[in-house]
């Protein structure tokens, strides 16, 4: 039976403020606490979308802003390590986050504060994908369209395949699946720890991968 | 040759691919922009190079633009410092005034659309006076940072918003809460414009020269208005204090002239006073469409400045970082979203930060480039008119299909 070719799809955020910030460890465990599901799923899962530099440190946006900005160092590597993908739902991803930081706010004499102007800005976001119109029928053609697809798309089918299949598989190595050569590839592209990686290095890591694979042409 | 052809050689042919695609979705849809004037200012700075993009991307998108009396200007001058914070002091008169003029101009201008964008506070109350069949849908686009707001100010323009059915910011530190959605879309420059197109050799050579600026010495640079916020005092403290350093350094403070700013003449005479006689320091003053000039200094600097005390978005860091420049700011407004430690530059809370950062940034040329060039793939990623169009797309359809979560269009 002849393979369906794959179908590239790009995306983009709505963003919305909702109009409350955290200035503090005790604001942000009670924002964690109420604020909607959206806006845990923007901070936890959608950042990589608007991160920008390989050397940041942390994976989300409250590890981030723990570090930078409350200067609580041991918050913000307990809340890096929280992996929103191994979560199935924001509800066990938000029952993890509460109890991260409750348990370090159990232990404070004092409470960190931020300096003003490096409150964080709760913001909830909607992804918005489209079809590209991009028909891709070979493995040897997706390496080639990986190589130049925006970094949108790359979060669409890899972060947002792992959470569309409950954290089982990227839209590449589903479709490479149904070709017999590509078995290792898919394996190795599964193993790829992409909520480590910001998509520039994820982009990198995948291109990677397809050249060490003999179907592939040389990618220069 | 289409408009958006252009743009290709920047952002690559596949981007501008993806926003035909995107825009099909909104294919034929009326979009009318409403601002305050045609000329001058920021967002007509954007609304020229939007609408005529909007119309190649398959959108019927025009441009109506309010028509007031020097009293009105006078009044929507102080919502403008109202909103940023200044205490202000209106009479009822005064809000009178600005309320009727939208009534006139309900009346005058074409608004028969599916969405119609209302840009900041002039045209603000349009809605009330708009019979509720020719608009599908009211936007209020803010381009000011409304966080602390004179009070009686926002009560009167907070007023208006229940026709609205959402608001745009440009970061999510300028907005306070209203009862619609407030979406987040940051401005852009034009790569193509005057300002910030590649500029040969030979002229920006010549810019230097006719502005008695040595290209063969390091120069710094801040572009700003004459203004406290901009903390033009700190930066010349800064580069007197990397002098003992850097013997050859030279400083460029670039504004306009002051002469309709009561305020910006005091500031800049102050300048002038703590810049003495050092023939290293320049004070300009340029025209308001000396763009090719900032343009050429910008690309001629070693590193640009934005101390700000207090800032809007910066688009002055935009610029700088979209010329390959790290870009040493006061960590306030806009400035926070755009220089980012040790990858695009430095975020200083004093003149002495301000000199260190330099001083370190002079030390070692490779981290100076590599910031640099950070800086032109981060704007080039998040800052330019596509991404601005996109995120304008992306709301809409948000917008046109408010469920489920994931939107597959």
């Amino acid at each position: 039976m002849a393979v369906e070719p794959f179908v590239l799809v790009d995306c983009s955020l709505a963003r919305r403020a909702i109009g409350r910030n955290c200035s503090n460890l005790r604001e942000l465990l009670d924002a964690v606490r109420t604020v909607p599901d959206a806006v845990l799923e923007h901070h936890m899962l959608r950042c990589p979308l608007e991160d920008h530099f390989e050397m940041y440190e942390f994976p989300n946006d409250l590890a981030r802003w723990c570090w930078e900005a409350l200067g609580d160092p041991v918050l913000a590597e307990e809340l890096g390590l929280v992996d929103p993908y191994k979560e199935t739902s924001i509800a066990g991803l938000r029952s993890t986050l509460i109890d991260t930081i409750e348990d370090r706010l159990w232990g404070q004499d004092r409470i960190p504060w931020c300096r003003s102007g490096f409150e964080l800005h709760l913001v909830a976001s909607r992804l918005v994908a489209y079809d590209t119109g991009e028909r891709i029928p070979t493995p040897a053609a997706l390496v080639e369209t990986v190589e130049r697809m925006s970094l949108r798309s790359l979060f669409f089918h890899v972060h947002e395949a792992r959470r569309r299949t409950g954290g089982q598989t990227d839209d590449f190595s589903f479709w490479l699946e149904q070709f017999d050569t590509c078995k290792e590839l898919v394996t190795g592209l599964r193993e790829i720890d992409f909520y480590f990686l910001n998509l520039s290095q994820l982009h990198k890591e995948i291109l990677d991968l397809f050249q060490q694979h003999s179907f592939v042409p040389t990618v220069t | 040759m289409k408009l958006l052809d252009r743009y290709e050689e920047v952002v690559g042919h596949h981007e501008i691919q993806r926003l035909y695609r995107l825009a099909e979705r909104l294919a034929g849809k009326r979009v009318v922009h409403v601002n305050s004037t045609r000329n001058g200012g920021g967002v007509a700075e954007i609304l020229r190079w939007m609408i005529p993009l909007m119309q190649e991307l398959g959108i019927d998108a025009s441009w109506e633009v309010l028509e007031g009396t020097a009293d009105f200007y006078r009044v929507t001058k102080s919502f403008h410092n109202g909103l940023q914070g200044l205490p202000v002091s209106l009479k009822k008169r005064d809000y009178d005034l600005h309320y009727e003029i939208n009534r006139e101009n309900a009346e005058r201008l074409n608004l028969h659309a599916d969405v119609v964008f209302v840009h900041d506070p002039q045209p603000i109350y349009l809605p009330q006076f708009t019979p509720k069949d020719q608009v599908g849908r009211w936007i209020w686009r803010c381009h000011i940072d409304a966080s602390r707001p004179d009070r009686g100010v926002w009560k009167y323009l907070e007023a208006a918003l229940p026709q609205y059915e959402a608001t745009i910011f440009s970061m999510a530190a300028f907005t306070r809460p209203v009862a619609c959605p407030m979406f987040l879309i940051p401005p852009s420059i034009d790569p193509l414009s005057d300002k910030n197109c590649p500029i040969p050799e030979a002229e920006r050579l010549e810019t230097l020269t006719r502005l008695d600026i040595d290209p063969d010495r390091p120069m710094l640079l801040q572009v700003s208005r004459f203004d406290r916020f901009k903390d033009p005092l700190g930066v010349i403290e800064a580069y007197r204090l990397l002098k003992p350093y850097h013997a050859g350094l030279q400083l460029v403070l670039a504004g306009g002239p002051a002469e309709d700013d009561p305020e910006g003449a005091e500031v800049l005479r102050e300048v002038l006073d703590w810049a003495g006689e050092d023939k290293d320091l320049k004070v300009l003053l340029l025209p308001p469409d000396a763009h090719r000039d900032i343009n050429a200094l910008q690309r001629s600097a070693i590193v640009v400045l934005q101390k700000s005390i207090r800032e809007g978005f910066g688009l002055t860091v935009t610029e700088a970082l979209w010329k390959g420049k790290p870009v040493i700011g006061g960590a306030c407004g806009g400035i926070t979203l755009q220089v980012h430690d040790y990858h695009t530059g430095f975020l200083v809370h004093s003149p002495a930060g301000a000199a260190y950062r330099i001083r370190y940034l002079m030390r070692y040329n490779d981290k100076r480039l590599r910031m640099g060039q950070n800086g032109y793939d981060f704007v080039r990623e998040h800052f330019l008119l596509t991404r601005h169009l996109r995120d304008y797309f992306t709301m809409v359809l948000s917008l046109d299909r408010p469920e489920p979560d994931s939107l597959v269009v």
